[in-house]
């Protein structure tokens, strides 16, 4: 706009007197506008993070009234708590679940409803729902049906299978029995934004390489696939921070178990050690690594899947 | 081929919803023994358990999410829209920066700033209210706002603005008169998303209204399975209740809702 710039100019023309309401008119129209959405951020989410920062240098307990400064002691003990790297394990694989096979499913679901009419208009609308619906419905839905005696088990039973395995109650099975219904939920957002991109890939590219030979695969993996980068990075970034910061189906399903700490992530520990132990310092110091680590994962995702949209 | 094929896997896919729906229809015993039977014959006992229960916690929850809910998108749609407009109009190295710290807000998760929110809403004087609530959900939403309208406002010429400033309009005026009813679409966006998003969170509500203070739909199921004597089919009513008013809204508004969704998917 360079309104700013050509203001300045004139401005240095101006005597002084004029020049000072200039200013003032500029802070008020920040104020005017800007200023209780900024107040409300800084006081809700820049100041809690900077506090948050303080306390993980703390040993703070919000009950228990001497708090001493411990410097990095919080981070120290961390990096080789037992409890905390397997936080960062359970975390780093159930991200990976929910980056990967919803993002795959999603493609392929989308690649099979990207035709008109009102049978695949309402499939798609089917496959959105979950994704309008509360994690904590979604969480008892599946509570119910993947129960040792649930719809699930009952009906592999019924299939002849002795001993169905104990989706939630089996420490080897309850982690990805997560990502699954995570998966589930998160299908039909991957779904809609495939969709769009496949919407804008032009027909005469697909007929052109059809003419000259191309099978349907070499079609999809040479001429759709490449066009769809941009819907597949929204998709990663979307799915990585959501997946990084899963607590509500953790608290409702499992409550990090079964066993110790199976599916206790991140998002999970921080809540328990800040509210139930109360050790507020050191939950602090893991949310903070918490945020590095979803900042650091997200910005190089974001260049590296961005570089291959612009390498078209 | 094609249609028989997605209409299977949607029907696989589709299982849990199903089950979610029959369960509400049916008499307890039957939803244990046989989950995936269809309700023959139906049954209203469920929600009237539901709705009847003696501590009123479905219509409490009911009444403490419609106001959260409302109050809070209705705040968040006016600060970020002025905010969005003040971004997208003002060029500077301070706009810059203070873009940069909102956007960077769009990734930061709650666990990260809820132990300190709640020490700061309790020097408010405000922890366990609605209104500690409302305020806690504009500030954390509002760099999702504030990203909707700036977007949207760079699309509207400023030449429409600049010649209702020649006409001695102030520029408040201007925003409302002229540049709000502009950005309509960008509007349903922010309260579609937000809508929805408000209404299902469950963490935020948990933490800041607290267990016992009072609770939204989601914690308010979260309290329901919490009791000892577990009754599903009460269980199933209070889901199905609470999420009807979300799914009748995504249903009405669908096309917005993809619309909004797919804005940047596409990169046209």
């Amino acid at each position: 706009m360079g309104e700013g710039g050509r203001l300045s100019m004139s401005e240095a023309d101006l005597p002084r007197r004029t020049r000072r309401p200039e200013i003032g008119r500029r802070v008020w129209h920040f104020l005017s506008f800007g200023g209780p959405g900024t107040a409300a951020y800084a006081c809700f989410v820049l100041a809690p993070i900077l506090i948050s920062l303080g306390y993980s240098l703390t040993n703070y307990n919000p009950f228990r009234g001497d708090t001493d400064f411990v410097g990095l002691a919080n981070y120290r003990v961390l990096l080789t708590d037992e409890e905390f790297l397997t936080s960062l394990k359970v975390t780093t694989i159930l991200t990976a679940i929910v980056v990967i096979v919803p993002n795959a499913l999603g493609l392929a679901v989308a690649v099979l409803l990207d035709r008109r009419g009102w049978v695949f208009n309402a499939l798609r609308t089917v496959f959105f729902v979950p994704v309008v619906l509360s994690s904590v419905v979604v969480s008892v839905i599946w509570t119910r049906l993947l129960d040792n005696d649930g719809l699930i088990n009952q009906a592999l039973r019924g299939l002849g299978v002795d001993e169905p395995p104990g989706w939630l109650s089996d420490p080897d099975y309850a982690l990805y029995s997560l990502g699954g219904i995570l998966s589930w939920q998160m299908l039909g957002f991957c779904v809609v934004i495939y969709l769009a991109g496949l919407q804008h890939v032009p027909q005469e590219l697909i007929e052109a390489a059809s003419i000259d030979g191309a099978g349907p695969f070499r079609r999809f993996w040479r001429i759709t696939w490449p066009l769809l980068a941009p819907a597949l990075t929204i998709n990663t970034v979307i799915l990585l921070i959501s997946a990084f910061k899963i607590f509500d189906h953790v608290q409702i399903i499992t409550r990090g178990g079964p066993g110790t700490g199976t599916t206790a992530t991140i998002a999970y520990n921080v809540l328990q050690t800040g509210f139930i132990a109360n050790r507020q310092g050191f939950a602090s110091a893991m949310a903070i690594i918490m945020l590095i680590i979803i900042a650091a994962a997200s910005a190089i995702v974001l260049k590296l899947l961005q570089r291959r949209e612009v390498d078209l | 081929m094609r249609k028989l094929l997605a209409l299977l896997v949607a029907a696989v896919f589709a299982v849990p919803l199903y089950v979610a729906v029959v369960n509400v229809f049916k008499d307890g015993p039957l939803i244990a023994k046989s989950p995936a039977s269809l309700p023959i014959p139906p049954t209203l006992a469920n929600i009237q358990a539901a709705l009847g229960r003696p501590d009123r916690l479905f219509w409490v929850s009911l009444t403490n999410s419609v106001i959260v809910t409302a109050l809070s998108i209705a705040i968040l749609t006016v600060l970020s829209a002025m905010l969005g407009h003040y971004i997208a109009r003002t060029r500077s190295r301070w706009t810059r920066a203070l873009t940069l710290l909102l956007l960077s807000g769009l990734m930061i998760p709650p666990q990260v700033i809820l132990m300190p929110i709640t020490q700061v809403l309790r020097a408010l004087g405000l922890m366990s209210t609605v209104p500690g609530l409302v305020l806690f959900n504009v500030g954390y939403y509002v760099p999702f706002g504030v990203f909707v309208f700036t977007g949207f406002i760079r699309a509207i010429p400023v030449e429409l603005e600049e010649s209702a400033a020649l006409d001695g309009a102030t520029r408040m005026q201007t925003f409302w008169r002229i540049v709000f009813p502009l950005m309509r679409p960008a509007t349903a966006s922010v309260l579609i998303f937000l809508g929805v998003w408000i209404w299902n969170d469950f963490i935020d509500p948990l933490i800041i209204l607290g267990p016992s203070q009072g609770t939204t739909v989601t914690t308010g199921i979260y309290r329901s399975i919490g009791q000892y004597q577990v009754d599903f089919g009460a269980m199933f009513a209070m889901m199905f209740l609470a999420t009807l008013p979300v799914l009748l809204f995504f249903l009405a508004l669908q096309k917005h809702f993809v619309k909004g969704l797919t804005g940047g998917a596409t990169k046209g």
